[in-house]
């Protein structure tokens, strides 16, 4: 560990000196104001945390697009629409899943994702990715 | 009916980043094996394109080159190619078909890993060299002029189609973009006859370039012997665009991992409305990376005192085997569980087994995954920096061996470094 430790410390070192100028903030910038967790960790027998996505369906277009979702494996994936117009939902997780979206209010999608990885969920007939889940 | 527009047309979760302690490990040790390759490695070239390989016995050579050999194989190549042509229609018109599959996974990295470990096997499995060889089409007449620019040309196509199109994971689209090739390689190996396919094939050119690293290899005489793969590398033949063909290769992939991030999708949803602008946009953002990529390593190449306009003009050409190994480290970062997950599901479509389990080996193990990744990058980058290294040492004159390497280095280090940020940060 000793070893790992002072080769990322080398690593640092080396990009300093470089004058390499990452800009590298936290690996997810995630603006998931729609992501909330409701369950602490201290109660082991409590139903796991779920992922909210919120996406609103009107006038031809979602909003908002391209949210930065984290959830952990197994963990139940909510997604809530209104909208005002029938669509597909399109998860491309490994297995896909594929929901129906019919133009009413507060309609609800849940799955979870069993493969690591980063999921695209996307409106099919808009052709827009509403949120990228990075499960891990 | 066409399936959704996914990346790479193939659907299912994407990788994950890699950590960022790896990305900073890997590009701690690249840059400290660039410096220590430059300051302290050997002062007269070592690896000479002439060194035989150990040879291997006779009968190996005798069996590959035999005629019966050939045939079967050739033959074999088109009927597999004939089936993906009849499960392609007979199959369903969405992410169940396997044409999708077979085209971006079997063929384009599938190809690469076979190349890599054998050598240049698009040679022996083109449907087209088969056809060719079955109408006996056996005229000589390519205009040397065009070099690799037909194959440059061809790979950006297919690049263009995985990464910018309107919907890369439409059969329809696949289709098309097949068929076109057939046509134009079928037309030119007629009007030009083979050697159309050994400079003009997109996939045999990405084929020999990707063979150059291969550990097999023929000697002068024409055995199949084992060898120094730096021995191997300088024989990729210079030609016209052979710079264009490595930038679009390595540009497309950091292409690829450059699209997946929100930020460039936030950008693309901004500024454009419908299908056609936003492909027409990410043609933009494709180009601008190949471009980079050829622009930055022919003006370090050039970068050297001490040398007359002419020989200046063909530095960029003789280095260009030293991006091999980035190219290739970087195409398997990238593509490598593709090439095992998806793999395995595309052959599962193929055979009609639409609910065979995937084993899904390298996603669920992420850390396993990510060390890989940084392997292939680092590895290759070191491979690229010797390659380049000793090349510099054959061609730039005695007293600007050391400054005229400097610039290339720099440049092979920043290819890395964005490599290994995109992995961390796409």
């Amino acid at each position: 560990m000793t070893f790992v430790k002072t080769l990322a410390v080398a690593g640092v070192v080396a990009l300093a000196l470089a004058g390499c100028s990452n800009k590298e903030t936290a690996p997810s910038g995630s603006s998931s104001a729609s992501t909330t967790a409701t369950t602490q960790l201290s109660n082991p027998q409590a139903p796991p945390a779920r992922v909210y996505i919120d996406v609103t369906i009107a006038g031809g277009t979602a909003t908002p697009l391209n949210q930065q979702v984290e959830a952990k494996l197994g963990q139940p994936i909510i997604v809530r629409i209104n909208s005002d117009a029938a669509d597909q939902l399109h998860v491309h997780s490994n297995p896909e899943h594929t929901f129906a979206i019919k133009a009413e209010k507060d309609q609800q999608f849940q799955f979870t994702v069993d493969v690591p990885g980063k999921v695209d969920v996307e409106l099919h007939h808009l052709d827009k990715t509403v949120a990228t889940i990075t499960v891990q | 009916m066409t399936s959704a527009v996914l990346a790479h047309g193939l659907g299912g979760s994407s990788d994950l980043p890699i950590p960022l302690t790896y990305a900073l490990i890997g590009a701690a040790w690249a840059l400290t094996f660039t410096f220590a390759v430059v300051a302290l490695a050997w002062r007269k070239p070592r690896f000479d394109p002439e060194t035989p390989g150990r040879a291997l016995p006779r009968w190996v050579t005798t069996a590959v080159d035999a005629p019966v050999t050939r045939w079967t194989v050739g033959l074999l190549a088109l009927a597999f190619a004939g089936w993906v042509i009849v499960a392609s229609i007979v199959g369903p018109p969405g992410s169940g078909n396997p044409l999708p599959g077979v085209f971006y996974v079997l063929l384009w990295v599938g190809i690469v890993a076979l190349s890599v470990l054998f050598g240049p096997v698009w040679r022996v499995l083109s449907p087209v060299r088969t056809i060719a060889r079955l109408l006996r089409l056996s005229r000589d007449a390519y205009p040397a002029r065009l070099g690799y620019w037909p194959a440059a040309a061809g790979l950006f196509a297919f690049v263009w189609l995985e990464l910018a199109s309107p919907d890369p994971g439409s059969v329809g689209a696949v289709r098309i973009w097949l068929l076109i090739y057939l046509a134009v390689t079928l037309a030119g190996a007629a009007a030009c006859g083979t050697r159309w396919c050994s400079h003009a094939d997109p996939f045999e050119v990405y084929s020999v370039v990707a063979s150059r690293c291969a550990p097999l290899r023929r000697n002068a005489d024409g055995q199949f012997a084992v060898g120094n793969p730096f021995n191997h590398l300088p024989t990729l033949p210079i030609r016209p665009a052979t710079v264009t063909v490595l930038a679009v290769l390595l540009g497309s992939t950091a292409f690829d991992s450059f699209s997946a991030t929100p930020a460039w999708r936030g950008f693309v949803d901004a500024h454009t409305s419908g299908a056609i602008q936003a492909s027409a946009l990410k043609t933009v953002g494709l180009a601008v990376f190949v471009a980079t990529v050829a622009l930055s390593f022919s003006l370090a190449a050039r970068a050297t005192g001490g040398v007359d306009r002419a020989r200046r003009r063909q530095l960029p050409g003789l280095l260009a085997h030293s991006l091999i190994p980035i190219v290739i480290g970087y195409v398997f970062a990238h593509y490598l569980t593709y090439l095992v997950e998806k793999g395995q599901q595309t052959v599962y479509l193929l055979l009609g087994l639409h609910d065979a389990h995937v084993y899904y080996i390298l996603s669920l193990h992420p850390s396993v995954l990510a060390t890989t990744k940084v392997l292939f990058v680092v590895a290759g980058h070191i491979a690229g920096v010797v390659a380049a290294h000793d090349c510099a040492l054959r061609i730039l004159p005695k007293r600007h061996q050391l400054t005229g390497q400097l610039a290339m280095m720099l440049v092979m280090v920043g290819y890395t470094f964005t490599g290994l940020y995109l992995l961390f940060g796409g």
